[in-house]
């Protein structure tokens, strides 16, 4: 009981400390195959490991993609751009294509059937697929 | 002339990119780089990277540590692409040169398997192909103890890659042929023919696991001071009859002797902690010494402050016995001992002269602070003990001896 009252407290006590972060949703097309997928599968095209589908960025002053790659890579932005670099400037790969707000990512994943990407939970309507929610 | 066609060229993807920025005609451009000054604290001999021409002494200069690269990526079509990069450093010679790091096209032939013709990446090493960008690795110079093993970077040829996720683990494989003929210090050329290069990397959530191993034959006629001890062994072997020194010559030569550089790796970055290791054998049937070499770097990051320690080794597991006799037998001509005693030291002296000859150990402490977007200051200071000799040194002067301290603040970017 103790101790559930002090974590209830510490919860209390994060959610105080954290601004209000909107929930960040990993979405694909509706043709898509896949129903759902693991939080590893989700980071595996964002950090360059797979090729099987393309990611979609939101811009790099966006905060949701700070949350979305702390969330889901549990990297910061610096950490996954160094990353990048890697398979950059190896001709590995190149940087996920960026668009413009979630608005705009729904619209390339609603349009590419490899597409992948993340939006806010509140932006997501029938044009995509929600297959993760980060936690 | 050439340098000149290439800074040209390094020109053209900002003006294409300036003239494509508003539309998706699948011409990306990114670019790295970094400003750096070097010091150290003698002047009795010159501490750079491999295959510089010289290096740092006590006065700050830049062009140990900085370079800067542009690429241009192109997509074709969904399956076809092409890549270029240009890098500008000092290198070989004396001068901020721009050199071809690469230029190849890529077909995607489904999702796990790609082919590269062109000039590519020689994946010799761990960090192999990012070695120069800045940004993307940890320390401020991949340790010269394992990197001057193998001085270039790239060949002509091609590679097959294949990429499979087994459950969470990602597993590469890239196997490369093909040759180059690479520009070293001291205007040499090394000729490197029929290169086959396999890369085995294994990916498991932060852990990687690195295998590789290349075999060639390498050449290299051009320099006076090799091609001359080759002479007068072979003359000195054929005049006092004495067969092992034409054979020693033959034996010493670099010309299409069998070369094999096998390595391995490891890389954690697990929740702060930022390990890298690699181990590299080197052997040449030739003059070139037959070295191993290893490092190890730990870090741990706190926030976007990253202090870490290294410490890289390299040393000689044997070279060609020299077997050019003490002193002629009697009834030899009174010049014959002389010519024997200055053929020796001559032959003595190549494991200690060229690009990654001779032993060498440093330490080093340094820090990495990712202060911006896209941008990290790096400071780094390193011990380097020359064994058995100069080490890796530059120019050493007479009474030159080590430890040498060197200091390096660099600042990385990449766009």
């Amino acid at each position: 009981m103790k101790t559930m009252i002090k974590a209830t407290l510490g919860a209390a006590v994060l959610a105080l400390a954290l601004p209000a972060m909107a929930e960040v949703v990993v979405v694909v097309n509706p043709k898509a195959a896949e129903s759902s997928m693991t939080k590893d599968q989700v980071a595996q095209f964002f950090l360059g490991k797979s090729s099987a589908m393309t990611p979609v960025d939101q811009p790099e002053s966006a905060p949701i993609r700070a949350e979305f790659y702390k969330k889901v890579t549990d990297k910061d932005a610096s950490q996954v751009k160094a990353l990048w670099s890697k398979l950059v400037f190896t001709g590995k790969a190149t940087m996920p294509k960026e668009a413009g707000d979630s608005a705009a990512v729904k619209k390339t994943v609603a349009a590419d059937p490899k597409a992948i990407g993340y939006i806010e939970k509140s932006a997501v309507d029938a044009s995509v697929k929600v297959i993760y929610t980060a936690q | 002339m050439k340098k000149r066609i290439i800074a040209t060229l390094l020109a053209l993807p900002l003006a294409v990119s300036t003239a494509y920025a508003q539309d998706s005609s699948g011409v990306r451009i990114s670019g790295f780089g970094t400003g750096a000054l070097t010091w150290t604290n003698t002047d009795k001999a010159e501490f750079g990277r491999p295959n510089q021409a010289t290096g740092a002494k006590k006065d700050l200069t830049t062009g140990v540590d900085s370079n800067l690269g542009l690429q241009a990526d192109y997509s074709i079509n969904s399956w076809l692409s092409v890549t270029g990069q240009g890098l500008v450093r000092k290198d070989a010679e004396d001068d901020f040169g721009a050199e071809l790091s690469w230029a190849f096209a890529k077909a995607k032939i489904n999702d796990e398997l790609s082919v590269r013709a062109g000039r590519i990446g020689l994946p010799v090493f761990m960090i192999s192909d990012y070695r120069n960008v800045g940004y993307a690795n940890t320390f401020l110079r991949p340790p010269v103890e394992l990197y001057s093993q193998v001085p270039f970077n790239s060949i002509n040829g091609a590679d097959v890659t294949w990429q499979h996720g087994f459950g969470d683990t990602t597993v590469t494989a890239q196997l490369a042929y093909g040759g180059i003929d690479s520009h070293l210090s001291g205007g040499n050329t090394v000729e490197v023919r029929q290169l086959s290069a396999l890369n085995l990397v294994a990916e498991h959530g932060p852990l990687t696991l690195r295998f590789g191993r290349a075999d060639g034959k390498m050449s290299m006629h051009t320099s006076a001071s090799l091609n001359g001890l080759f002479t007068n062994l072979r003359a000195a072997g054929t005049g006092y009859k004495f067969a092992q020194l034409n054979q020693l010559a033959g034996d010493l030569e670099l010309n299409k002797k069998k070369a094999s550089f096998t390595s391995a790796g490891l890389g954690l970055d697990w929740n702060n902690i930022v390990v890298q290791t690699e181990y590299a054998k080197r052997k040449v049937d030739a003059y070139i010494n037959d070295t191993s070499a290893w490092y190890a770097m730990a870090g741990y990051r706190f926030g976007k402050v990253l202090p870490f320690y290294i410490h890289s080794e390299l040393k000689i597991d044997s070279v060609p016995t020299n077997t050019v006799p003490l002193a002629c037998p009697a009834g030899y001509p009174a010049a014959c001992t002389p010519t024997m005693a200055a053929l020796r030291a001559g032959v003595n002296s190549l494991k200690n002269s060229g690009i990654g000859q001779g032993e060498q150990t440093t330490d080093s402490i340094g820090v990495r602070w990712d202060f911006y977007r896209s941008l990290a200051l790096k400071a780094q200071i390193d011990r380097v003990r020359p064994q058995n000799g100069t080490g890796l040194f530059l120019a050493p002067q007479a009474g030159f001896k080590g430890p040498v301290t060197v200091g390096s603040v660099a600042l990385d970017f990449v766009f």
